[in-house]
C-alpha cells in the first residue's frame, strides 16, 4: 500500500490556482481533483496495492480538511513539517474541536466506486501528531485538548467506515521524534485506541520520517491497530535493529522500503535484503510501503515508485513464499 | 558616498523582497531563452531599483538585492551551475510550488552567480552596505535531488568549492557583509548533519575577509543550536519572531555570544508589527543579559518574498522605527 497523498499534476495545481483566484468555478475544480483521484487510485490498482489512497490532492497538509471541518480550530502561519522543505499551516485550537462537517465520508462516496478490486483506505493525522504540531489556545490541558481531537477523529473515523472504508490508517509521524517520551508514547497509544476500539475494518498506524526510540516503540506495541507501518529506508540500520529486538507485537507489520522522498529508484536487491532481515523468523502476512506520502517528489516520480512498490512486492511474494 | 552604520541594533533584511512588477516576467523570458544573461541582469536592475527605492525610505541600514533576479533560493543557482539539470514542480506549501533541481554530473562554476546584482546594487545604496547573499552547500545539497553523487560529503564538498569561489569573488568586488542561507539545517538538527555542514561552511569562509553571517531559520532551531555554536561565522540571523521566541531561553543555555541576527518580523503573517511590539520583542532579548547592543541585528525572521510590497515596506519601516527607541534605551 501507498501511505498517503500523491503530488498535484499540472492540471489539478493549475485548477487549485484559478479556482482561488476565482477564474474558474468550485465544480470545475472538484471535477479535476475527482479525475486526477481516479488516475491515482488507477496506479495503485494496476500494481496490484491491498488498500488504494485517491491521492488527496486536494490536502495542502495533512491537517487542513480536518481544520476546515472542525469548530475552534483554524489554520494559522506556516512552519516546517518535520524535516522536509515543505510547510503546513499550524492549527489553532480555542476549544475543543466540535465537528461541523466530515472529511472522509463525502469523499469516499465520490471515489468508492473507482477502487476495485482493493478498496479505500482513509487516512487521518494521528491524535497525537496533531496535537504535537498544534497551537494550543484552547485554555485546556495538552492531554484534554489531545483527548478532544482524538474523539473527533473517532468520529470521522466511524463515518468513513460507515462511508465504505476498506481500511483506516492513523499517521502518527511525531512518534518517531527522538524526543518522545515513554509517557508521550502511552498517551499517544491511548488516543489511537479510542478511534480504533470502534472500528471493524482493518487499522493502519503509521509511523515515518525517522524511527521511534526503542522504549517509544515498546509502548507502541500496546496500540489496538492490526497494521503497523514503519519506515525502513529512512535509517535502516535503526529500523531493523528495534525490529529485530521487539518484533511487531500483535500487528502485521508494513515495511516503509519505497523512498517516497528521493526520485531514484529504489535498489530491488537492498529492499530484499532490509525485507527478509526484518521478517526473519516472521511468518505471517507482511506488507511494503512508502517511507511517507509522496507528495515532496514530481507527479511523475510517484507513479514511477507506485509501480516499483508493486514490482518489489510481486517479486518478493514469488521469492519468499 | 559613505555611510555610518549605527553600532547598535543595525538594521538589516535576510534577502528576498516582493516581486517588482516586470521581475516575473523578466525571469521568464531568460528561461524561455529569449533574453541572454547580461540582458536579463540588465533588464532586473529597474526592479532592484525599486527593492533599494523602499529599503532607503523605510531606513535599512544594511541592505540587499531584493533577491530580484531569484524565483527561488536553490532553482537561482541551480540554474547557472554545470551539472544541474532542471527539475519539476515540487509543493513547498499550499499550492506554491518549486522547480527542485536534479543534480545529474559533476558540479562546476563556471561563471560568477550572482555578484553582478551585488555590485548594481552598491552602486545605488547611497552608500549603505549591500549584503551579498548566497544559497549554502548544505542547503543546496538536500532541496536538490541528486543522482550523481553516490556520498553526501563528497557532494557537500563539491557545492561548498563552487560557493566558496564565488563568496571570495564577492568579497574581491568589495562585499563587507557575506551571507549564507542554510534554512534546510534547521530540518535536520543532529550532530552529524551540523557537522557535515559545519565542515563544508568552514571551507566556504576560510580566509574570507568581510562579515560571515549564516542564515537559518524555522524548523527546530533550539536542537541545531548547540552543533552549530563554533561554525566559523561572526553571526547567526535565525527565525525568532514565527516561532514565538521559543529560542530565546536557549540562546542564554547555550553561552551564545556571536553576532546575532534577530527575527522580529513574521514573514508569513500579513498583520504589520507595530512599533511598539517589535521594541517589546527587542527589549526581551536584551532583558536576557546576554548580548551587547553591538552584537545585535534586528531583522525579518527570513526573506519577504511572500508578502504584499506594501505590507513588506510597512514592517520594514516599524522594524527600523522600533530599532531606532531600542538604540536610546540601551
Amino acid at each position: 500500500m501507498v501511505l498517503g497523498g500523491y503530488p498535484r499534476a499540472r492540471e489539478v495545481r493549475h485548477a487549485l490556482r484559478d479556482v482561488e483566484r476565482g477564474d474558474i468555478s468550485y465544480h470545475e475544480s472538484a471535477w479535476r481533483v475527482l479525475s486526477a483521484g481516479a488516475g491515482i487510485i488507477g496506479a495503485q490498482e494496476a500494481a496490484g496495492m491491498k488498500f488504494v489512497v485517491d491521492g488527496m490532492v486536494d490536502w495542502h497538509d495533512i491537517f487542513r480538511p480536518f481544520v476546515a471541518a472542525w469548530r475552534n480550530v483554524s489554520a494559522d502561519g506556516l512552519l516546517r513539517y518535520f524535516d522536509n522543505n515543505f510547510f503546513y499551516r499550524v492549527p489553532v485550537f480555542n476549544d475543543r474541536p466540535d465537528p461541523s462537517d466530515f472529511v472522509w465520508s463525502p469523499r469516499l462516496r465520490s471515489f468508492l466506486h473507482l477502487a476495485e478490486p482493493s478498496p479505500l483506505k482513509a487516512v487521518i493525522p494521528g491524535p497525537f501528531t496533531f496535537v504535537t504540531l498544534s497551537k494550543n489556545s484552547s485554555g485546556l490541558s495538552r492531554e484534554d485538548l489531545a483527548e478532544g481531537i482524538a474523539s473527533a477523529l473517532a468520529v470521522e473515523a466511524q463515518r468513513a467506515e460507515a462511508a465504505g472504508a476498506g481500511a483506516i490508517q492513523i499517521d502518527e509521524p511525531a512518534l518517531s521524534d527522538q524526543e518522545v517520551t515513554e509517557d508521550d508514547a502511552r498517551l499517544a497509544v491511548e488516543l489511537i485506541n479510542v478511534i480504533t476500539s470502534q472500528l471493524k475494518v482493518p487499522t493502519v498506524l503509521a509511523i515515518y520520517f525517522d524511527v521511534p526510540r526503542a522504549e517509544v516503540y515498546r509502548e507502541l506495541l500496546e496500540a489496538k491497530v492490526n497494521y503497523l507501518s514503519l519506515d525502513v529506508a529512512d535509517a535502516p540500520k535503526r529500523a531493523l535493529d528495534l525490529i529485530g529486538g521487539q518484533g511487531f507485537g500483535d500487528h502485521r507489520p508494513v515495511l516503509g522500503v519505497i523512498d517516497a522522498r528521493r526520485i531514484e529508484d529504489d535498489n530491488f536487491e537492498r529492499v530484499r535484503e532490509w525485507v527478509k532481515q526484518a521478517l526473519k523468523g516472521y511468518d505471517g502476512e507482511a506488507g511494503l510501503t512508502t517511507t511517507t506520502w509522496f507528495d515532496v517528489i514530481p507527479y511523475t516520480y510517484s507513479l514511477r515508485k507506485t509501480f516499483l512498490l508493486g514490482y518489489y512486492t510481486e517479486r518478493l511474494r514469488g521469492e519468499m513464499t | 558616498m559613505s555611510y555610518q552604520v549605527p553600532s547598535k541594533f543595525p538594521t538589516t533584511v535576510i534577502g528576498s523582497y516582493p516581486k517588482i512588477a516586470g521581475a516575473s516576467e523578466i525571469i521568464k523570458r531568460r528561461d524561455r531563452g529569449e533574453i541572454s544573461e547580461e540582458e536579463f541582469h540588465r533588464l532586473i536592475r529597474v526592479p532592484i531599483s525599486e527593492v533599494v527605492k523602499d529599503y532607503l525610505e523605510a531606513g535599512v541600514d544594511i541592505i540587499s538585492d531584493g533577491e530580484q533576479s531569484r524565483e527561488d533560493m536553490v532553482v537561482y543557482f541551480a540554474q547557472r551551475v554545470k551539472g544541474y539539470a532542471e527539475g519539476e514542480w515540487v509543493r513547498i506549501f499550499d499550492n506554491m510550488y518549486f522547480r527542485k533541481p536534479i543534480i545529474v554530473g559533476e558540479l562546476r562554476r563556471e561563471t560568477s552567480l550572482a555578484i553582478e546584482d551585488w555590485a548594481y546594487t552598491s552602486s545605488i545604496s547611497q552608500g549603505r552596505p549591500v549584503k551579498f547573499i548566497i544559497t549554502g552547500p548544505y542547503t543546496m545539497m538536500e532541496w536538490s535531488f541528486n543522482v550523481f553523487y553516490r556520498d553526501r560529503a563528497e557532494l557537500i564538498m563539491a557545492l561548498a568549492k563552487i560557493i566558496r569561489e564565488e563568496v571570495m569573488d564577492a568579497v574581491k568586488a568589495g562585499a563587507k557583509y557575506v551571507q549564507v542561507d542554510e534554512p534546510a539545517l534547521s530540518t535536520r538538527p543532529w550532530p552529524e548533519e551540523a557537522q557535515l555542514a559545519g565542515e563544508a561552511l568552514r571551507y566556504v569562509f576560510a580566509g574570507v575577509e568581510a562579515k560571515r553571517v549564516v542564515h537559518i531559520c524555522y524548523g527546530r532551531l533550539e536542537r541545531l543550536l548547540p552543533y552549530i555554536l563554533d561554525y566559523p561565522v561572526d553571526q547567526f540571523a535565525l527565525e525568532f519572531k514565527n516561532s514565538d521566541f521559543r529560542l530565546l531561553p536557549y540562546l542564554k543555555e547555550y553561552g551564545y555570544n556571536k553576532e546575532l541576527g534577530y527575527g522580529v518580523i513574521d514573514v508569513h503573517s500579513l498583520q504589520v508589527e507595530t512599533v511598539e511590539e517589535v521594541k517589546r520583542d527587542i527589549d526581551r532579548l536584551m532583558k536576557l543579559g546576554i548580548l551587547a547592543p553591538e552584537k545585535v541585528y534586528i531583522n525579518p525572521d527570513c526573506g519577504l518574498k511572500r508578502l504584499p510590497r506594501e505590507v513588506a515596506k510597512a514592517k520594514l519601516i516599524n522594524m527600523v522605527k522600533a530599532a531606532r527607541l531600542a538604540r536610546e534605551e540601551w
